[in-house]
C-alpha cells in the first residue's frame, strides 16, 4: 500500500496536516500538463488540434487506491 | 534551503485560518477525487479519439437537455410530451455512460479546452 | 528511457545541491530551446509511487529553483520521453515564453471560503404525478438553476476580492462548488513576490468584514495554478 493511502485515512489532524493537504492539492490537481497531440486534417488541411493528457502509468495506482477505498465505503 | 528575504518562496507556504478542521475536511474531499488520467500508450490514441467524439456528443446532449427544460418551462408541452422527452433524454444519458465505459473512460471528465474561448462544456 | 518532469523554466544556471527528486532520484537540467530548460529526473516505473513523499519531493524541486527564476511547475506525475518533451516545447514555444513572462517574479496565493447557506434558494417543485422522465427533467432544471446561481456568485466574489485586494491581483481564477448546505469557493491569485505581506494584511482585514464566511488563506506558492497552457486554438486558427 502506498503512503498516499495512509495519510488520507489518518487519525490525527493538526495544522501541519492541513499544509500537507494544501501542498498535495497544488501538486496533484494543478500545474502544467504536458500534452500529446492529435491533429485531425481533411485534405491535408489541419482542422482540429486536440491536446491529450500525458500521464504516467503508475498514477493509475492512485485511481486503484481510490476505487478500492470507494468500494469499501 | 537558505532563507532569502527577496524570495518569499524560500520559506514554506503559510496557512492562515481560524477553522482548520473544516478546511481539512474539505481538502480531504479534494484529494479524494483525483481526476482520471489517460495513459498515453499506442492504445490510448484510440482512446483519445473516442474521448473527442464522446465529448462532442456530450456537448450536444447537454444542449438538448437545456432545450428540453426550456420547452418544459415554456408551458407548450403536454405532460405526456414532457414525460416522453424526459425518458428519451434519460436513455441518451445512460447510453453515453455506456459508451464511456466501453472505451475505458468511465471516470473521465468529457470536456475540451478551447483556450481563450474557454471550455466547451 | 523516460523522464519525470518537475517544471519548465528560463534562466536556470544551477541546481540546488541538497534537493532530490521523486524516488530520491537525482534532478537534472535539460536544456531546450533558447533559454528554456526543464528540470527532470530519470523515471523508473518499478520504483515510482503516488506517495506523499514523492509529491512533497516534486514540490521541493519546484521550490528549489525559485531562487533563480519563477518556473512553470508541471503537474505531479508528468512523465515523457525526451522526444515528447522536446516536441512539446518546440510546438508550444511561444505559449511557454508568454506564460513565463506572465508569471515572472510572481507567486500564487489561495483563498478558500466556506459559506453555509440557510435554505435552498431555488424553490423546490412539488412532486407531481409525472413519471421518471418528468422527474429527470425537473432534476436537470434544478441543476441548471444551480449552475446559473454559481456563475452569479463567482461574479460577486470576484468583484468583492477585487475591491479588497485591488491592484495586487495580476491574474485570478475562481471556482465555486455549491452543495445543499454549503458553498465552497476558492480564489487563486497570481501576485508579485513583493506583495505577499500586503496581500496577507488586506485579506486579514477582508476576513474580519465577513464573519459569516470561514476563510483559509495559503501561500505563497510557485504558480501551479497559472502554469497550464491551454490549447493553442487561437494561434492555429486565427481566432482571437
Amino acid at each position: 500500500m502506498s503512503d498516499f493511502d495512509q495519510i488520507i485515512v489518518g487519525e490525527e489532524w493538526e495544522n501541519t496536516d492541513l499544509s500537507l493537504l494544501e501542498t498535495l492539492d497544488h501538486v496533484l490537481n494543478r500545474g502544467l500538463v504536458i500534452a500529446g497531440e492529435i491533429t485531425i486534417a481533411v485534405a491535408d488541411i489541419d482542422l482540429i488540434f486536440v491536446g491529450l493528457n500525458v500521464m504516467v502509468s503508475s498514477v493509475e495506482t492512485a485511481n486503484e487506491v481510490l476505487r478500492r477505498r470507494q468500494a469499501t465505503e | 534551503m537558505s532563507f532569502s528575504p527577496e524570495n518569499p518562496l524560500s520559506a514554506e507556504p503559510e496557512i492562515e485560518t481560524s477553522h482548520a478542521d473544516e478546511f481539512v475536511e474539505q481538502l480531504r474531499c479534494v484529494t479524494d477525487s483525483l481526476p482520471s488520467r489517460i495513459n498515453i500508450d499506442a492504445q490510448s490514441v484510440e482512446q483519445g479519439l473516442a474521448k473527442l467524439v464522446l465529448t462532442l456528443i456530450e456537448f450536444i446532449r447537454r444542449l438538448l437537455e437545456k432545450q428540453a427544460v426550456r420547452r418544459m418551462e415554456g408551458g407548450d408541452l403536454s405532460p405526456e410530451q414532457i414525460e416522453e422527452l424526459g425518458l428519451a433524454l434519460m436513455r441518451l444519458e445512460a447510453k453515453l455512460l455506456e459508451l464511456k465505459t466501453q472505451f475505458g473512460l468511465e471516470g473521465e471528465d468529457l470536456n475540451l479546452d478551447l483556450g481563450p474561448i474557454g471550455r466547451l462544456i | 528511457m523516460r523522464l519525470y518532469v518537475y517544471c519548465l523554466a528560463e534562466g536556470v544556471d544551477r541546481l540546488h545541491e541538497a534537493v532530490r527528486g521523486v524516488s530520491d532520484a537525482e534532478v537534472r537540467i535539460v536544456e531546450m530551446e533558447e533559454d528554456l530548460s526543464a528540470l527532470v529526473s530519470v523515471y523508473r516505473s518499478d520504483d515510482f509511487q503516488v506517495s506523499r513523499k514523492n509529491a512533497l519531493a516534486h514540490h521541493e524541486v519546484v521550490r528549489s529553483i525559485t531562487e533563480q527564476t519563477t518556473p512553470l511547475p508541471t503537474r505531479f506525475g508528468t512523465v515523457v520521453t525526451i522526444e515528447q518533451l522536446r516536441n512539446y516545447v518546440s510546438t508550444h514555444h511561444q505559449a511557454i515564453k508568454a506564460k513565463l513572462a506572465h508569471v515572472r517574479g510572481g507567486v500564487e496565493m489561495n483563498v478558500r471560503m466556506i459559506h453555509s447557506i440557510a435554505a435552498a434558494d431555488i424553490s423546490q417543485q412539488p412532486e407531481n404525478a409525472g413519471g421518471p422522465g418528468t422527474a429527470f427533467l425537473l432534476e436537470k432544471r434544478r441543476e441548471i438553476l444551480r449552475d446559473e446561481a454559481g456563475a452569479a456568485q463567482k461574479g460577486q466574489l470576484s468583484a468583492w476580492l477585487r475591491e479588497k485586494l485591488g491592484d495586487l491581483i495580476k491574474e485570478e481564477k475562481i471556482s465555486i462548488t455549491p452543495s445543499e448546505t454549503v458553498i465552497l469557493a476558492r480564489a487563486d491569485h497570481l501576485i508579485s513576490r513583493a506583495d505577499v505581506q500586503e496581500y496577507r494584511t488586506k485579506m486579514a482585514k477582508a476576513v474580519e468584514e465577513r464573519p459569516e464566511i470561514r476563510f483559509m488563506v495559503s501561500g505563497p506558492w510557485p504558480p501551479y495554478s497559472f502554469a497550464n497552457i491551454e490549447l493553442e486554438f487561437s494561434s492555429q486558427f486565427g481566432v482571437s
